[in-house]
């Protein structure tokens, strides 16, 4: 019998070979006549006006900072959710111990909202 | 070497099914939007139009692909094929159905029961941004740009409610294999209701609908494509099968995750009050289950269509404001309170 793991190689290689055949059939199918006019950045029908590399809102980084810190939490706790109704007869020691370390993190975000890290203006 | 074809017929077969359910959809999504204003839709291709779907891929496959002179190459080609790639790989740890036995062989249907399927379809779904953003930046056009940087602002931002929401999921089953998950909701819970997990974790199934729609780009969350405000957002540029990659891509994402409502909060197979699988043979009832779900499934796919043509699109602050500010302490809150009652009750 096979392994689990070597069973959804097989389903990456099938999407990997669907997907890449998609790809490459609209490639051998669809005709290929460039011309200057064609390959013009897209503008709404006039000259381009602005290049597209431009100096974006610093919100969007400030986002995935956030999301780091947020993400991170989840994965953290994630590995204990498995065990915690097994783990949880013995003590409140367990539950606590989560509630202090989700707590200093809401304190974080509570903090970000505070200063305006997501407010959009 | 008989584990190996049965391994391959599973594969082959869910991969198709899922291709299937998805060119369904985009014919599902048409017809359902000229239901609800009252129009016809397309109904030329076949009988109630549902050739459609593949005259639409014709199309694409035919058309040319417009290079933009000022892409960047690589970035650009990579950018569907990243976006498309998890899109296609995600259900390979998803259950479409209980077990049937041929032959006196055991098969479950499911393409494979990893004890961490759980994380594997979390890690693949959150691959996708890389295909938005990559798209986008390739293009090096302002409104692909803005799309692409929105739509992972966007992804990242509800991805924590997503995470923390399943999260409690896992606190309540104790398992990371979606079938044992599954298997675990079948009977009744607190005497009179279906053993579900929509009834152990209410707020954790909204915190997670709401999610899910944003995290598949859906109306009311469809800010990174917003036609009245950047064009088409990150596919801008695209054209040909390249765009088709992502209009398909996304409808592939909404046939895991709403398979994935349905596995986790839904009861998968089950059916309340009733264990047929008593009175059906181990062949019938592999199939029944297996219908089962896919009903369960197509009633939150037409949830979707039904929801883009009720509520109107947010603006970005609203979204952001809603992702940080209401889900993010409410899916804290949910957690707090299944790790409280999994405290009490033990």
């Amino acid at each position: 019998m096979m392994s689990g793991f070597g069973t959804i190689a097989m389903y990456l290689a099938m999407s990997v070979i669907g997907v890449g055949a998609m790809f490459l059939m609209s490639r051998a199918l669809g005709p290929f006549r460039p011309t200057p006019t064609k390959a013009t950045t897209y503008e709404c029908g006039v000259p381009l006006l602005a290049a597209g590399h431009n100096r974006y809102s610093i919100k969007y980084y400030l986002v995935a900072v956030l999301f780091l810190i947020f993400d991170i939490e989840t994965v953290l706790i994630y590995p204990l959710g498995v065990r915690y109704s097994s783990m949880a007869h013995n003590s409140w020691a367990l539950f606590f111990e989560i509630f202090i370390f989700v707590a200093i993190l809401l304190a974080g975000l509570v903090y970000a909202i505070k200063r305006g890290a997501i407010d959009w203006d | 070497m008989e584990g190996w074809v049965i391994a391959i017929i599973k594969v082959v077969f869910i991969w198709v099914w899922v291709l299937l359910i998805a060119t369904v959809m985009t014919w599902v999504e048409r017809r359902g939007a000229a239901m609800m204003q009252d129009r016809l839709g397309p109904n030329r291709a076949g009988p109630f139009g549902l050739f459609q779907p593949l005259a639409d891929g014709i199309k694409l496959f035919t058309k040319e692909e417009v290079l933009p002179k000022k892409a960047h190459k690589v970035l650009w080609n990579l950018g569907p094929l990243l976006f498309a790639l998890p899109a296609f790989s995600a259900y390979a740890v998803v259950p479409f159905g209980d077990k049937i036995i041929l032959g006196g062989k055991e098969i479950i249907l499911q393409v494979s029961d990893v004890n961490i399927g759980f994380l594997y379809v979390l890690a693949i779904g959150s691959l996708a941004v890389y295909g938005i953003v990559l798209g986008g930046w390739g293009s090096n056009n302002k409104f692909s740009i803005l799309g692409g940087l929105r739509s992972t602002a966007q992804l990242i931002s509800y991805e924590v409610p997503l995470g923390l929401a399943l999260l409690a999921v896992v606190f309540v089953y104790g398992s990371f294999s979606l079938r044992d998950i599954a298997l675990a909701q079948q009977g009744t819970f607190l005497g009179f209701l279906p053993n579900w997990g929509v009834f152990k974790q209410p707020l954790g199934f909204i915190l997670y609908m709401v999610a899910i729609y944003a995290e598949a780009n859906r109306v009311p969350f469809d800010l990174p494509e917003a036609e009245s405000e950047i064009v088409a957002g990150y596919h801008t540029e695209y054209g040909s099968m390249e765009l088709g990659l992502y209009l398909f891509g996304e409808y592939v994402n909404l046939v895991t995750l709403s398979t994935l409502v349905v596995v986790l909060y839904f009861g998968a197979w089950h059916i309340p009050y009733i264990d047929i699988s008593k009175f059906l043979g181990p062949v019938s009832w592999g199939i029944v289950s297996f219908l089962i779900l896919y009903l369960k499934v197509a009633f939150f796919l037409w949830l979707f269509v039904w929801v883009r043509w009720t509520i109107p699109r947010f603006r970005y602050d609203q979204v952001m404001g809603l992702g940080w500010k209401a889900l993010i302490p409410l899916a804290l809150f949910n957690l707090f309170i299944t790790a409280l009652f999994i405290q009490l009750s033990a």
